[in-house]
């Protein structure tokens, strides 16, 4: 089958399962996407100035700018929408394209996390099996099952807030686990002589700014912070449940019993991993599912079910998941819960 | 002139002193025929090179494409320049004069943040709670991007300055910078301070040259170091 074909069939499938066509902007903001991602990311946009001499750069994937076009049409409602158009972004990795065809789905303000999670899935599967391509399997996470983990858990706040943050970024990740093993962030010594200085600046207008924060902000985060309660044995052992519930890996019929025994072993509350529903729905769809707890790390802006699927020779043809808070990020005043998924072209080709 | 070697040292400062000093520790001392502000010269005893003094982040840029053999730069300013140029310049020596460390500096009213972790968690604030990025100004772009990144630190937005550029925390064009000092006075005297882990690099000023010069600069250089 051509490529062309491969389109035409997969947007049949998405088209007859209520998706309607979207057309977001080749061109975007670069200091918009810039606001949203951190400036580390703007390596990997292809950027230039325009004769205004702002930046744009060409859309760097569609899922964001889908987000974009949604907040500049002011849609109200929800919004089951496809695409299918080039994204464009330079990788770290040499063998990687800059140029991508990406052909995907998103429900843009989700209101059920069940229906719509399985529904996106079901409609990537369906579409994949319309092209003839058999045996494929999935590879499941859940972003959101880590961050249920660490609420449970008994370190500070500041921690858990630290672990949750950079779940996406495995390296920098193993890098706080390694400090919160080993080591306390507190200095004693500066905390003796910032003590002082704390209250003269109780006496100051609590309102006043020093740089973009109010007096008040700075004397609270430096209260929380050094009543900061550690202890080391403790630190050692949360560290190994950490590191133990990321090494689960099992099929998802399998998923309710595994997490129960790693919450046993553990000695953690019962109601830590309660109501798996959302997952649970998703076996039915007939394929082979793999749930990891590890899985699911790249991409910072997923928030719950992050899926892969792969064909017979564990090729990555298709990948997706749920985003509650992107389009918050990119300027949305209320919370838009969001799920979606994209197929490669690139690797269907073959 | 054939094997004519091109010497370019820094017009101006404590880099230029420092840099004709070494020069004269090394018996060639550097004359000029012009006026005070000439930036041509010859060395008397190596008839076959001249001096050409141009600004120190110049020095690095011409070492790259080859118009100077040789010069005397800060490794702040090699070290932030593009890979690619980075790729043409051989460091010849480290030399003892213009240390300088390039660093993370914040309000020192800014009491609960002490180190680069701290600061980390600051710039989750700025964008869960308004909704902005943590403005960082500096006139290094590279070395700050890739020193932040490093760290864990991704929520933030740089801002470029010129100079100046400790008080563009207290006028509102940034909340934090990055920048180079020697004695942390400047800082202090506009009330920033330091991040204990916030120095980026320990800079000095080098002998530098241009990497396909290199054969033939030996003999001149062995004299030289």
């Amino acid at each position: 089958m051509k490529s062309k074909n491969y389109s035409e069939n997969i947007i049949k499938v998405f088209k007859k399962d209520g998706f309607i066509l979207s057309e977001p902007d080749v061109l975007l903001d670069s200091d918009y996407i810039i606001q949203r991602s951190g400036e580390n990311f703007r390596k990997l946009m292809l950027t230039f100035e325009d004769d205004s001499g702002k930046s744009m750069c060409l859309r760097p994937d569609l899922t964001v700018a889908s987000c974009i076009k949604y907040l500049k049409d002011n849609s109200k409602t929800n919004s089951k929408i496809f695409y299918s158009g080039q994204a464009y972004r330079r990788s770290n990795r040499p063998k990687d394209k800059v140029i991508n065809d990406q052909l995907g789905i998103e429900i843009l303000g989700s209101k059920n996390k069940s229906i719509d999670d399985l529904k996106i899935l079901k409609t990537i599967t369906s579409s994949i099996q319309k092209i003839k391509i058999k045996d494929i399997s999935i590879k499941i996470g859940d972003v959101s099952l880590f961050q249920r983990l660490i609420e449970s858990l008994k370190i500070p706040e500041r921690w858990k807030m630290r672990l949750m943050r950079h779940f996406w970024r495995p390296q920098y990740f193993e890098d706080l686990l390694n400090r919160l093993e080993t080591n306390s962030d507190v200095d004693l010594v500066a905390v003796d002589l910032d003590k002082k200085k704390f209250s003269e600046m109780e006496n100051l207008d609590q309102n006043k700014e020093i740089a973009n924060r109010k007096v008040s902000e700075i004397l609270s985060r430096f209260d929380r912070k050094i009543k900061d309660p550690r202890s080391f044995g403790e630190n050692k052992k949360i560290v190994k449940i950490i590191r133990d519930f990321l090494k689960i890996n099992c099929s998802i019929s399998k998923l309710e019993k595994t997490l129960e025994n790693f919450v046993k072993r553990n000695n953690l509350g019962n109601s830590v991993f309660k109501d798996l529903s959302t997952i649970k729905n998703l076996s039915k769809i007939n394929s082979e599912m793999v749930f990891s707890t590890n899985f699911g790390r790249y991409i910072e802006y997923y928030t719950g079910i992050v899926f892969e699927i792969y064909n017979s020779s564990k090729k990555e043809i298709a990948r997706g998941g749920r985003y509650d808070g992107l389009l918050k990020s990119l300027g949305s005043k209320k919370n838009i819960s969001a799920v979606g998924a994209a197929i490669n072209l690139n690797n269907l080709k073959i | 002139m054939k094997n004519l070697i091109t010497i370019g040292l820094p017009s101006k400062g404590r880099l230029k002193e420092g840099s004709i000093s070494f020069f004269e520790k090394n018996n060639l001392k550097p004359t000029s025929n012009g006026g005070e502000r000439n930036y041509f010269a010859q060395i008397e005893n190596l008839p076959n090179s001249k001096i050409i003094y141009l600004h120190a982040k110049e020095i690095i840029q011409r070492l790259g494409d080859g118009t100077i053999d040789v010069g005397i730069s800060g490794l702040d300013l090699l070290k932030e320049s593009s890979t690619n140029l980075q790729k043409k310049v051989e460091i010849k020596k480290k030399l003892d004069f213009g240390m300088a460390d390039v660093v993370v500096a914040i309000p020192n009213d800014w009491i609960d943040v002490q180190t680069v972790a701290d600061l980390e968690e600051v710039s989750f604030d700025f964008r869960d709670k308004k909704n902005t990025r943590l403005r960082v100004a500096t006139k290094y772009p590279n070395l700050t991007n890739n020193f932040l990144v490093s760290k864990g630190i991704t929520q933030y937005k740089l801002v470029s300055s010129l100079g100046a550029t400790e008080t563009y925390p207290f006028i509102g064009s940034s909340e934090i910078i990055t920048d180079i000092t020697s004695t942390g006075k400047t800082l202090k005297d506009n009330n920033l301070r330091v991040l204990k882990d916030g120095c980026i690099l320990n800079s000095q000023a080098c002998l530098l040259i241009s990497k396909k010069k290199a054969a033939t600069l030996r003999p001149f250089l062995n004299s030289l170091i």
